[in-house]
């Protein structure tokens, strides 16, 4: 205990690349630095379209927001929010609704610190560092108090859950959120399918399991059906990310191997 | 077609004008939305890039002319999202190509050097604005490191301190000890304790201080933690003081992690126990245990359930398992009341060791009832997994007294997590109704209890106990509903459903009727009854010429998964002389996850019986049911009947595809009916249709139609 070492906390290790990052350059953002450029510049190799499937993933995002505010929504949990750049929750859902409020939930600390930095006097926006595999620490923080748990919250888990290994039993981890959640509430996942045909997927995927950061895991259509449990999916279901209602360019790849690489879906909480 | 644009001395009309160019705006759009991420629908881009194609035109037809002001207009493109060299790639060639053709610019040697200068006006503006925004964004990024790592470093600081301090003042023994099982840190109250100075005790290897024939426990609980087969272990010690002596303590020991989850140091909390407290104890212990298995009984078990409600850990909080040995009786009445104790004791004893990696308490209730309580932590397992390993266990290590091999399952009424202000006595209650209701189903079943339930189970519960009399009296009676085919309105099958006409109370239909039997188990005779009447009824209008379609049966999970379900089928058939071509069963679609039921779907389709699914729709699993077993119609649930479910009329060509027929139940209108025939549906029953009526009545309707 007295002993007095002078470190840097592993989480703040930028010589590992960070999920949240990668999606930031992948989208063209430069919210990132070189080991994220590096990764992201690896997996394009590997896929050539990477980048339309971060753009794909954003853009459904942008369509379950309307859609959960258009259903009376005012209230949002993004887990694994990353960096909050172009089109966020906040942005998307104020541009509909004004009144609505977020709460921003990563675990990574420079993602976080940077949402602080960025949202920092947008009083109906709050941010939390905190690990999706730890429920109550995330439900019963003060930032959560933001959300009136009487009234239906659209909780965002999007290119998440293939972060979180089996072992961790992340089924187990959703029904606890979705218990937490009141009748009405909306969830929308979007998750690395296990059935696409795209090889190069598997390659990337392999490139960033070795680097030694987040590990992906691909899911069937099943398993991530169940993330869902007794919550009513709205139409069309749990299809492919570029499926889900898409309404123009912005939404789909033109590589349709992209366009089946995850699985979405928005749920409601009867 | 010559385009008009290039035809000269033609000028172009205002409405010509406006209409290109918001066609080149809106291709403008198109092409950057489906190459980069733009916060903003088709349209609105659509509008922002009308804007500019307005000012670029304007500077365009300015005289003088200037191609300056682009680089504005090309600064502000960049400010609409991640455009990036991608994003202005795709907009100079839409302009490059698009004005040229504008009929504005039809004279196109006099503009082509002009637009030539605004595009590259533009992309400069544009360059420089991106490569200004990725600095800004790159020096956000070192200040949020920056920020991260001062707040981490601050998080580890607090926490240091508030640990120290809760040492410091604790008057209980605290020990820092590192990884090798040397004492790094000591607190002032185990001085007190071992009459040993703090700076005498660093470096001392732990297991010194402990008096001999002791310390193998402690080790092995240290390698425990070590291996993450224990997050914390409680011990009573006996360490050794300076003066030689053995002091009784309790010990409680975790492993602490660092930040980055490497193991750092052992943390040992001391507690003095006096030869009167363990005194005390021991007379506790005989007095609040149960003499035959030595556990706690339920009075114990009640007064630790409320502590342990109050000090649970309120992130896991704490799980009470109410189990009952199934078939105790059979086993007590048939061997004898001595290998019963026994097999009482077996159970206790391989609970504790089932739940050896719990913090748990085990009690004996009256009877053949045991109690469990578990105060969860991170790798408490869940209840099935729990429950699992329990009558794995007890089904697979059956204890053998005087010749009998005994192996049991147990059932149980579980309650997770309750209110850290409920009341023992009202937890321990529902534990039990939870474990009434999984009773009511097959052995070795769990429940969990539901709030809701219990006060619908208590409403319906009286209902369901006057149920058997009221068949006994002819209360109730076998009703038939018509089913049609959509297509023609003809009457294709009719369907047994149960009726039960209450004196002062309401009539409950089948569906009421099914699933208050089903939750008292009165479904196996009832449903086999219904089934036998239905039959009767059915060949006697065929011996009569009355009526010679199929007759239909609906069974409940319970019936389905019934192990004797096909011989109650096969004599029935025998009985009332119907043939298996007439008769047609189906199952909830549900309970197919369940090998009884779909063995007996298997078994009754192969011999010549119809067999359908009901409350189609609901699982993801069910069009596959479909296909993998041998199923000729379904019927969708009636909640996506009503909802016209898209995801439903999507399956439906799938499923006549391969044969198989879709009804669709509770169909009020003809206009629900017609448009379920447009999607495909072949057959409908429903109030539109007629209610289940007596023989007489469904006879009457027929001939009426």
């Amino acid at each position: 205990m007295a002993d007095e070492q002078n470190w840097v906390p592993q989480s703040v290790d930028v010589s590992v690349p960070s999920a949240a990052r990668l999606y930031d350059y992948m989208l063209g953002g430069a919210h990132n630095f070189a080991v994220d450029r590096l990764m992201g510049d690896k997996m394009e190799a590997a896929m050539p379209h990477a980048r339309s499937a971060a753009r794909v993933n954003r853009a459904f995002l942008g369509r379950a927001v309307r859609f959960m505010v258009a259903q009376g929504v005012r209230q949002f949990l993004d887990i694994g929010s990353g960096i909050p750049t172009v089109a966020n929750v906040h942005e998307v859902a104020q541009a509909e609704a004004p009144d609505c409020r977020v709460v921003y939930v990563d675990r990574d600390p420079v993602a976080v610190a940077h949402s602080e930095l960025i949202l920092a006097g947008n009083d109906s926006v709050r941010v939390l560092q905190a690990d999706l595999r730890d429920p109550d620490s995330i439900l019963n923080s003060p930032q959560a108090h933001l959300l009136d748990f009487d009234q239906p919250i659209g909780l965002l888990m999007l290119l998440m859950l293939h972060w979180v290994p089996t072992e961790d039993d992340p089924w187990g981890l959703l029904k606890h959120y979705r218990e937490a959640l009141p009748s009405g509430s909306y969830l929308a996942i979007t998750h690395f399918a296990d059935d696409h045909d795209y090889e190069g997927v598997k390659v990337a995927a392999e490139r960033m399991n070795k680097a030694g950061g987040d590990q992906v895991v691909e899911r069937s259509r099943d398993e991530i059906a169940a993330f869902f449990g007794e919550f009513e999916l709205a139409e069309p279901g749990l299809v492919t990310f570029a499926e889900w209602r898409p309404s123009g360019p912005g939404d789909i790849s033109s590589d349709p191997a992209i366009n089946r690489l995850a699985y979405a879906g928005v749920g409601r909480k009867p | 077609m010559p385009e008009p644009s290039r035809i000269p001395d033609v000028t172009p009309s205002p409405e010509d004008i406006v209409r290109a160019r918001k066609m080149l705006a809106r291709k403008w759009a198109y092409l950057l939305q489906s190459a980069v991420a733009i916060p903003m629908s088709l349209d609105g881009l659509g509008e922002a890039l009308s804007t500019r194609l307005d000012e670029i035109c304007a500077l365009l037809h300015a005289e003088p002319f200037t191609g300056d002001p682009a680089e504005q207009i090309g600064a502000g493109l960049a400010k609409l999202g991640y455009l990036g060299p991608i994003g202005l790639r795709r907009t100079t060639d839409v302009l490059g190509r698009g004005l040229f053709a504008l009929p504005e610019f039809g004279q196109v040697e006099r503009y082509a050097q002009r637009i030539a200068l605004v595009i590259g006006a533009l992309g400069s503006g544009f360059t420089e604005a991106t490569s200004e925004s990725v600095l800004t964004q790159q020096e956000s990024m070192q200040k949020s490191l920056l920020k991260a790592v001062r707040d981490a470093n601050w998080n580890l600081k607090e926490s240091e301190a508030r640990f120290n301090e809760v040492v410091t003042s604790s008057t209980n023994g605290v020990l820092i000890v590192d990884l090798e099982g040397r004492l790094l840190t000591t607190n002032a109250a185990v001085g007190d304790i071992l009459g040993h100075t703090q700076e005498e005790l660093v470096g001392v290897p732990l297991l010194d201080l402990i008096a001999p024939g002791f310390a193998d426990m402690l080790s092995d609980a240290m390698a425990d933690l070590v291996s993450g087969a224990a997050e914390r272990i409680r011990q009573s010690q006996r360490m050794l003081r300076k003066d030689g002596e053995a002091a009784r303590l309790s010990l409680t020991m975790s492993l602490l992690r660092g930040a980055d989850d490497e193991r750092s140091h052992f943390v040992v909390v001391v507690e003095d126990g006096t030869e009167l407290e363990l005194l005390q104890s021991e007379l506790k212990r005989q007095s609040l245990h149960d003499v035959l298995t030595g556990l706690p009984n339920r009075q114990f078990f009640t007064t630790h359930l409320e502590t342990v409600l109050r000090k649970a850990d309120p992130e896991f909080g704490v799980t009470v398992f109410h189990l009952d040995l199934d078939a105790f009786g059979m086993v007590s009445n048939s061997v004898g009341g001595r290998v019963a104790e026994r097999l009482l004791q077996h159970v206790a004893q391989r609970l504790r060791v089932v739940m050896a990696a719990e913090k748990a308490m085990i009690a004996k209730f009256d009877g053949d009832e045991f109690g469990v309580l578990v105060e969860n932590t991170a790798a408490t397992p869940t209840i099935g997994e729990i429950m699992k390993s329990i009558n794995d266990d007890l089904l697979l290590e059956p204890t053998y007294v005087d010749g009998h091999g005994l192996a049991v399952s147990v059932s149980a009424g579980v309650v997770h997590r309750p209110s850290v202000e409920a009341e023992p006595v009202d937890v321990l209650r529902a534990a039990d109704t939870a474990l009434r209701r999984a009773k009511v189903r097959r052995r070795g079943q769990w429940e969990v209890f539901h709030p809701a339930q219990d006060v619908l189970d208590r409403r319906d519960h009286a209902v369901a106990v006057a149920m058997p009399a009221a068949w006994e009296n002819g209360e109730i009676t076998v009703r038939y509903r018509p089913i049609v085919q959509l297509a023609n309105g003809e009457v294709s099958g009719v369907e047994a459903a149960l009726h039960w006409d209450r004196p002062d109370a309401e009539v409950l239909d089948h569906d009421e009727c099914a699933e208050l039997a089903e939750s008292t188990g009165l479904i196996l005779p009832l449903g086999e009854w219904l089934l036998r009447v239905g039959a009767g009824q059915s060949a006697w209008w065929r011996q009569r010429g009355q009526f010679d379609r199929s007759l239909v049966v609906r069974l409940t999970a319970h019936q389905a998964t019934d192990a004797d379900l096909v011989s109650r089928v096969v004599g029935v058939l025998d009985e009332t002389g119907l043939t298996v071509e007439q008769l047609a069963v189906s199952m909830p679609a549900s309970v197919l996850l369940v090998t009884d039921a779909a063995d007996n779907l298997g078994t009754l389709a192969d011999m010549g019986v119809h067999m359908g699914l009901d409350d189609f729709g609901l699982g993801p699993l069910d069009p596959a049911a479909v296909s993998d077993l041998p199923v000729r119609s379904v019927r969708v649930a009636r909640s996506l009947v009503d909802r016209r479910s898209p995801y439903v009329t999507a399956l439906l060509p799938l499923l006549s595809g391969s044969g198989v027929t879709v009804a669709v139940d509770g169909i009020r209108s003809a206009e629900q009916a017609s448009w379920w025939l447009a999607a495909g549906a072949d057959f409908a029953t429903g109030e539109h249709f007629g209610a289940a009526g007596t023989p007489t009545e469904f006879l009457k309707r027929l001939e009426k139609r």
